[in-house]
């Protein structure tokens, strides 16, 4: 979701800002660039969207599939002035629940706070940002600052904002008859907007933020309110252990392969040569995801890809070239289909150029070649450590001694013939490495082993030397040198970390985060024989 | 314009509280008028009482006594001081008694101190409750959510109590709440200071849900509607309650829930599908009402799901028949790999892909991690549990448009064997 990347404001500024980012999701692409709102003289204005008001048919037009529900909300909202119960707005991710819920405010024209529990991470801020809106709005432009009062408690905030929201709607009211017909009338209901309420759950167990939220239409008492949730998650997760007030419920579906298609056409420059593109695209990906914020990212470059044989992207494609522009395109599609989350690096472009040749030899080679090298570099006795942290988190303790003999050298294991009962304890080794992943291992083993693989390694050096016939002084190579040092660095790069102490020994433990192929391509590029440490390898 | 304003006026009624539940106000054997009868006794006779309302949500306890207060407060003017605490407020004893303090200054017109000590406040308290004994004067104190009062050492419960075992003051304890053993959670010095009484309020009955609907959605004469169209709705309506299948649609409701305040709900959608040209209610926006409130949310949220999202709940669905107690990303990946092998559907992608279909599995709950312990170790190797029946599953599989026939058959083959 893009509402991830929203920074959470200083509590200097205004949160109706971030919430007029926020909605700035890919699926109704660009169809309003939110301005953001600078701080005008007419404070009172601040509760409304800052964008001319919309007409209902540009609104339900500019939500290809949303017409049932934002028709629905209208109804339940009601005409002006007429009290409501809670609603709660639910749906999958990436199903423009707070978009369209922005936009239906935008269209009624009326006074709403927005709350974003994402961007308001704690109750605190939460509360902050609901009483300045209110209190913004709310108070005399003569008067000046009335200043926020410090709050600790729940109750508190329930009381300051039962002041806030009695004095904004008073002061609404006497806008509305001070103005009298020269403005629309907007009535004198105030909205209040949680959204991701999901997040409230987790935010700490102890406190019952949750309840008192989902109870606060009904504890104000104020039947000028109207309160509506927006969640991702469905209402049955608020069923809390002595039952609440349940809003009227709202349902978002996810978009089916018309809606989809819809919102894909949406503002495109040559509608007839994306809506074939769409034609070969969609239906496979529409497999993988449903998710309009992912899809839009994977589409991007398989457009590109998709018109590069033409010379003028404004043609009209006919049959033959809608096949010629397929067959063009089909190697990447199930390329793209493959890696759809990645985000392309520069580099593996460039080789899927060249890579060129043939539909399905394409991917293969792509791999061969990426997977031989490291693209970031690490010093050679970080490698080893990793190393040597990978074999400690794959092989038991116990297995360690037949491993490594006292010299520090590989022993050549006996390999036992298949019997079935090894065959069994295989599987279930098996089974185990795949439910627990890797295990952890005290500072000594890995000092332990590390200490053996590089001793393995210097001689190796040395005899290639000694075969070369320059003769160096051991130990000039160092390995073994500042190791706690490319372990707490390697503890910051995540590549080891630390998992809980041993409650019987009580020194720290570390776990190996790195998966096998990287493990694997690691010792690539420094020779080392990796799987012959390996058990069962 | 007398369509919308008669749509204006039935859901200003379902949103006033005290008007849905002045509907039963007269029943003499009605909890409005024990409730009554026993706080005005108790102001009469100057002495002390307390009471719990219980019942389940939604039953109007908490309207019952603000009607009875507001009443009571025009009867017996500058007699009665109301404190009003919440037990989602005010559960902590020490502020609880911080805002009883302030709401008796607020109601006495007296200088709060905020910086007086818990002691200072409670022992205000107790002089308060002197001084009011003292001047004929009543303290009513409303607890809400009685049953989180009950969380800690019931400091609160036991001063309040105590307090009134004296003859000198006059006050009344009401407690509400949800939990029908509320008074079994007090402690013993608090128990046998309680009166023991006790108002259970229940669920509405037939008689009463036909009194309620009539009292609810027939027009009134007297508002400044044409008195041509206030018949016209009023027969309407009267042809809807006494429709066969309405009685159905009733029926369903109230076998699932009968309390009040989901009728009331049950209108308030209902009504919003007025017809609007004639401004008359339908019969099927009743039906259309009915429908939104029997949504399942699980089967909501497998609707949503991708096929590769299917493949993997199929999979987790398998894995859990097999007897398998714990599985996590890897072993889930070798399940849909084998059938991947074995049947070679266009559907085989790779792992990061898959990865990223069970993060939104996560995502949409339909799956979760068994534990939060292990948040050191990575996504793949977190063990995980399905949170859906392999009905619920096969449901969802059937009635999803798309979904290739192979994955009910692979769900089918494993789990009704």
């Amino acid at each position: 979701m893009a509402k991830d990347g929203v920074i959470p404001l200083s509590p200097g500024r205004k949160t109706r800002s971030s919430s007029q980012l926020s909605p700035s999701k890919p699926s109704p692409q660009n169809v309003y660039p939110f301005s953001s709102q600078t701080q005008s003289q007419e404070l009172i204005h601040c509760l409304y969207t800052s964008e001319e008001p919309i007409s209902l048919e540009t609104l339900i037009s500019s939500f290809p599939g949303r017409k049932p529900q934002i028709l629905e909300i209208l109804r339940l909202v009601g005409s002006l002035n007429s009290p409501m119960f809670p609603l709660l707005i639910y749906g999958g991710p990436s199903t423009g629940k707070t978009i369209a819920i922005l936009q239906i405010f935008r269209y009624l024209n009326r006074p709403f706070v927005y709350a974003g529990c994402r961007t308001c991470y704690s109750p605190r801020i939460l509360f902050d940002s609901i009483l300045r809106q209110l209190l913004l709005h709310g108070r005399n432009p003569i008067k000046g600052n009335s200043g926020t009062k410090r709050y600790e408690k729940p109750s508190e905030f329930i009381d300051l904002l039962r002041i806030a929201l009695v004095q904004a709607i008073n002061a609404l009211k006497e806008r509305n008859l001070k103005s009298g017909s020269e403005e629309v009338d907007r009535g004198k209901m105030i909205y209040m907007i949680f959204d991701n309420f999901e997040l409230l759950r987790s935010w700490d167990k102890n406190s019952n933020i949750v309840p008192l939220l989902l109870r606060i239409h009904e504890m104000l008492k104020i039947p000028e309110v109207g309160v509506i949730y927006i969640s991702s998650s469905t209402p049955d997760a608020y069923y809390l252990c002595t039952g609440s007030i349940e809003p009227i419920t709202i349902y978002f579906p996810d978009y089916t392969l018309e809606d989809l298609h819809g919102i894909f056409m949406r503002n495109q420059p040559n509608p007839k040569l994306y809506s074939s593109f769409l034609s070969v695209v969609l239906k496979p990906f529409f497999r993988v995801t449903r998710r309009v914020d992912e899809l839009s990212v994977a589409f991007q470059p398989l457009f590109q890809q998709y018109c590069k044989p033409l010379v003028d992207r404004s043609v009209v494609p006919d049959e033959a070239m809608k096949r010629k522009l397929f067959d063009n395109l089909q190697p990447y599609l199930t390329v793209a289909l493959n890696d759809l989350f990645n985000v392309p690096s520069w580099s593996s472009h460039q080789t899927k150029q060249e890579g060129d040749h043939q539909k399905k030899g394409i991917r293969k080679s792509n791999r061969k070649e990426a997977s031989n090298e490291l693209d970031f570099h690490m010093s050679m006795s970080a490698k080893y450590l990793l190393l040597s942290a990978f074999i400690a988190s794959r092989n038991p303790a116990t297995l360690d001694a037949s491993l490594f003999d006292s010299s520090g050298g590989l022993i050549n294991r006996k390999r036992n013939k298949n019997s079935q009962m090894s065959m069994d304890r295989k599987d279930s080794m098996a089974e185990q490495i795949l439910l627990k992943g890797p295990g952890s291992f005290p500072l000594e083993r890995l000092l332990a082993i590390f200490q053996c693989i590089t001793s393995v390694a210097e001689s190796l050096v040395e005899e290639e030397q000694h075969e070369n016939g320059t003769v160096v002084e051991s130990g000039s190579f160092g390995l073994t040198s500042d190791v706690l040092l490319q372990l707490s660095s390697l503890c910051n790069a995540n590549f080891i970390c630390k998992s809980g102490s041993c409650p019987l020994e009580g020194s720290t433990r570390y776990r190996c985060t790195i998966d096998e192929e990287m493990a694997v391509r690691v010792a690539k590029s420094i020779n080392f024989p990796l799987s012959s440490y390996l058990y069962r390898r | 314009m007398a369509s919308e304003k008669a749509l204006d006026c039935l859901r200003r009624r379902l949103c006033d509280s005290s008007f849905v539940y002045s509907a039963f106000k007269s029943t003499p054997a009605g909890n409005y008028s024990k409730l009554k009868f026993l706080i005005s006794n108790t102001i009469t006779e100057a002495c002390n009482n307390s009471v719990l309302l219980l019942g389940p949500r939604g039953c109007g306890k908490g309207a019952v006594v603000d009607m009875i207060l507001e009443e009571l407060k025009d009867e017996f003017p500058e007699i009665i001081s109301v404190v009003r605490l919440n037990g989602l407020l005010h559960s902590d004893d020490n502020f609880a008694v911080k805002e009883i303090a302030r709401q008796l200054c607020m109601e006495h017109k007296l200088l709060f101190s905020k910086m007086a000590s818990s002691d200072d406040n409670s022992q205000f308290m107790i002089d308060m409750l002197r001084e009011c004994g003292l001047a004929h004067k009543m303290i009513i104190f409303v607890l809400e959510e009685f049953d989180l009062f009950t969380q800690g050492k019931q400091r609160l419960l036991y001063s309040l109590l105590d307090a009134m075992q004296t003859l000198t003051s006059q006050s009344v304890v009401i407690g509400i709440s949800c939990r029908l053993d509320a008074d079994q959670l007090l402690e013993k010095r608090v128990r046998s200071r309680f009166s023991h009484r006790k108002l259970l309020f229940t669920p509405l009955s037939t008689e009463d849900m036909q009194r309620l609907l009539e009292h609810l959605l027939y027009l009134p004469k007297n508002l400044s509607l044409p008195s041509k169209y206030v018949k016209e709705f009023n027969s309407n309506v009267n042809n809807i309650l006494g429709d066969k299948k309405f009685k159905e649609i009733l029926d369903v409701l109230s076998s699932v829930d009968n309390t009040i305040s989901n009728i009331c709900r049950f209108l308030y959608h209902a009504i919003s599908w007025m017809h609007f040209e004639s401004g008359l209610l339908t019969l099927d926006g009743f039906k259309n009402a009915l429908s939104c409130m029997q949504r399942q949310p699980m089967l909501d949220k497998l609707q949503g799901a991708s096929i590769l999202e299917f493949y993997i709940l199929v999979c987790m669905n398998r894995l859990g028949s097999r007897e398998q107690n714990s599985f996590n990303f890897n072993s889930i990946m070798k399940e849909y790999k084998a059938i991947q092998d074995a049947y070679k559907t266009s559907d085989n992608y790779s792992w990061s892909v898959c990865l990223r279909a069970f993060e939104h599995l996560i995502e949409r709950e339909l799956i979760s991690f068994l534990d939060n312990r292990m948040r050191s170790l990575s996504i793949e190797y977190r063990p995980v549990r399905l949170l859906l029946s392999s009905q619920e599953l096969h449901q969802g599989l059937k009635s999803n448009s798309f979904c290739p026939a192979i994955l009910l058959k692979l769900l089918n083959h494993e789990s009704y064997r």
